[in-house]
């Protein structure tokens, strides 16, 4: 009976099984079986390589730069996302008169897609001096025109700077769910032990935050990991290979350069590495969430 | 109790895996939808991706089916560049492409030794096309597809900035061009802007004039291992570097600028020169009507070797796997006609190249068009290079950011050139 009747609750799962299957599960199947020929992406004909691929993609230079990128980018996006996310969540759940107003604009980044956002501020970073950021430096400080898109290191660091402010406003409101499930029954006893603001949200605020945590910075790291348009919309990778993502090579490798077999390498390559760093960081974060509960 | 329903979750996938792996093998073996491919009265469909938008080739579509009342248009369309190669791509892969397509310079190769364009060498309007504008869709002396326009790109420039500056006459040597360019800096006019975000046009046309017009064999003999790219793209990219690059007229944090910012900086007045192609003058006229500009040819180191960039026109190519074919041929010769031409030259505002007719230019562009298109002094590598287009493209693009940022040499640009034509040939 038992048997029966969760075989039946188990059955509402195969629709979404079946979508996730195809969609997912197929496909993912499919690039490894590219990656290990020289599928040009267009003609019917081509040849089994073998690990060939993959022994390619560690030579190319702008894979190891993609790289390097996407990793500074996710881990320094996931770094001051979750600090700045935590304190404007903080700063939102106290009681003030516009403060559901507050809640909205900080929510809004996040909403419109991110193509559009990064274009915008593409136009305020701009690098001559009629550019919005360049003029209001001037202004203030009368500092010359930045190459905020076209030197180095300022562009990954503005490419930063636009995703951590897209992300946080969605974050703190997480947090801010998870803030109001916490008992207010702990801070009046800390407060009656005497413990100050500050060390009553290190010691009572933080730790409970942490299954909060262990989702927003999961979430926030395979985006970072995964990330497409914004830094391609902002600088569109350049200079040279200093911006490009892991997706964007893959994109140049596997469309522009008409590489499929390769790039299906690259893509199998970096679902491994994401597999591996989530798997890390969940496991990591569930532990420390245990030991606190 | 977990246990059961884990397995069952197991089941249910493998199930579900088998269902679809079988399901799509069907799909790839499955033949052709049939359809009444027949010509004369039948009523027939004839699919077209377009890479013009649906206002542009509208004089067309309705000059064709006036003309042929029981083919009806199905009018598909993708933006270009990428987003409409990546369409038809998926659109070949999945056996649903359409009649007739575009067969562009980043993907005639493809299309050809995939098999996927009919061959169009016999038929009577190919007669009409330029040797100039054939070569580029043309495979061991079979023509893929069709071509009637051709484009021109080179420097843009503010007629009243020059005049401001004290300039009277178009530079007629590169020395004079930087001379101009200081000039202009010196009045306190920025000269250029240039981001660095595609093949520069100055450096195309230096190497036109200082390689290929003396070796018209060159990328021949490049594409063949006979000649690097140091032979022929060095003297002009030093040159490119010590005129431009080394007096500050183009710099790295130009790279930040997009397309748009720059052809608008230009409307308005702010920057003296850029380098562009006719897709530019609408946005150029919208933003500031009143603009004096003309377009003038790149300069080359002595007189009279000036060049501009330029090249014919995507091709009109008909799918090698369509139960259209007659009809999709008489939207081709269709094409060729006067009314035809005419009514695409309405819609789309393209200088047409089919000889005998007279393309309604933009002032701006008269120059450029008779003694640049017209004469056949243009050079564009993403025509002239036979294979890797694109991988070539995106690799120059790449080493130039890097030599703008002072990261290489211009020795190291043409060993990264000549490395990637080596990876892209061995593949």
């Amino acid at each position: 009976m038992k048997l029966l009747r969760s075989f039946q609750y188990q059955l509402f799962l195969v629709p979404i099984l079946l979508f996730y299957t195809v969609f997912t599960i197929y496909p993912l199947i499919r690039s490894f079986f590219f990656s290990l020929t020289n599928f040009n992406g267009y003609s019917k004909q081509y040849d089994f390589v073998g690990l060939a691929n993959y022994v390619k993609l560690f030579k190319d230079s702008a894979i190891v730069s993609g790289i390097s990128y996407t990793l500074f980018y996710a881990i320094a996006t996931t770094i001051l996302t979750t600090i700045f996310a935590i304190i404007l969540a903080l700063i939102l759940d106290r009681n003030f008169f516009t403060r559901n107003i507050h809640r909205a604009i900080f929510f809004f980044p996040s909403i419109p897609s991110g193509l559009i956002l990064a274009y915008v501020w593409g136009f305020i970073l701009s690098p001559i001096g009629s550019g919005v950021m360049n003029n209001l430096l001037h202004g203030l400080f009368g500092v010359g025109p930045q190459p905020w898109l076209s030197d180095p290191l300022l562009a990954k660091l503005s490419t930063i700077l636009v995703a951590v402010w897209a992300g946080a406003g969605w974050h703190a409101v997480l947090y801010l769910a998870f803030l109001q499930g916490i008992p207010k029954d702990y801070y009046e006893a800390a407060a009656i032990d005497g413990a100050t603001r500050w060390r009553q949200t290190w010691h009572i605020t933080l730790p409970l935050l942490a299954p909060a945590m262990t989702v927003s910075v999961m979430l926030l790291l395979t985006g970072g990991l995964k990330v497409f348009e914004i830094p391609f919309a902002l600088t569109k990778g350049g200079p040279g290979f200093e911006t490009h993502t892991i997706t964007q090579v893959i994109v140049l490798r596997g469309i522009s350069e008409v590489q499929f077999g390769l790039a299906s390498a690259m893509s199998i390559v970096f679902f491994l590495i994401v597999l591996v760093l989530t798997y890390f960081q969940v496991s990591v974060m569930q532990r420390r969430e245990e030991k606190i509960q | 109790m977990k246990k059961h329903s884990f397995k069952m979750l197991i089941v249910m996938l493998m199930t579900t895996l088998l269902v679809s792996a079988c399901g799509s093998n069907a799909n790839t073996n499955d033949g052709k939808v049939g359809s009444d491919g027949a010509s004369g009265d039948k009523k027939i469909k004839l699919s077209f991706l377009s890479w013009n938008n649906e206002t542009e080739m509208k004089p067309v579509i309705d000059g064709f089916t006036a003309k042929y009342p029981n083919i009806t248009i199905d009018f598909q369309t993708a933006p270009p560049v990428k987003d409409y190669i990546a369409k038809l791509q998926t659109m070949l892969l999945s056996n649903s492409a359409t009649d007739v397509f575009i067969m562009a310079a980043e993907n005639r190769n493809e299309l050809i030794d995939g098999g996927y364009a009919l061959d169009l060498t016999g038929q009577p309007f190919m007669a009409q096309m330029t040797d100039a504008s054939k070569g580029m869709f043309t495979r061991d002396g079979k023509t893929y597809a069709f071509s009637q326009a051709g484009w021109v790109g080179g420097i843009y420039y503010n007629e009243e900035l020059f005049e401001q500056a004290g300039i009277t006459s178009e530079p007629k040597t590169w020395q004079e061009f930087i001379d101009a360019s200081l000039k202009l800096e010196a009045a306190g006019i920025v000269p250029m802007y240039d981001n660095s975000g595609d093949i520069s046009i100055i450096l195309s046309a230096l190497v036109a004039s200082m390689t290929v017009s003396q070796n018209p064999d060159y990328d021949n003999q490049l594409f063949a291992g006979q000649a690097s790219f140091g032979d022929g793209w060095l003297e002009p990219l030093k040159l490119w570097k010590e005129g431009l690059v080394d007096n500050q007229l183009v710099t790295s944090n130009m790279i930040g600028l997009t397309g748009d910012q720059i052809v608008n900086e230009f409307a308005i007045g702010n920057v003296a020169m850029i380098q562009g192609g006719p897709w530019n003058i609408p946005a150029i006229e919208q933003a500031n009507p009143e603009l004096k500009f003309k377009m003038m040819a790149v300069p080359g180191p002595e007189a009279g070797q000036e060049y501009y960039t330029g090249a014919p026109n995507v091709g009109f190519a008909v799918n090698s796997h369509s139960e259209n074919k007659e009809a999709a041929l008489k939207f081709l010769e269709y094409l060729a006609t006067p009314e035809g031409l005419e009514q695409f030259e309405q819609g789309t505002g393209q200088i047409i190249t089919i000889p005998g007719y007279e393309s309604k230019v933009h002032p701006a562009l008269e120059t450029a068009y008779k003694e640049g298109l017209l004469a056949g002094k243009f050079y564009l590598p993403m025509v002239s290079w036979p294979r890797h287009q694109e991988a070539l493209r995106n690799q120059l693009v790449i080493s130039v950011q890097d030599l703008l940022v002072g990261k290489g040499t211009e020795d190291e640009v043409m060993q990264a050139m000549d490395q990637k034509l080596k990876e892209m040939e061995s593949n």
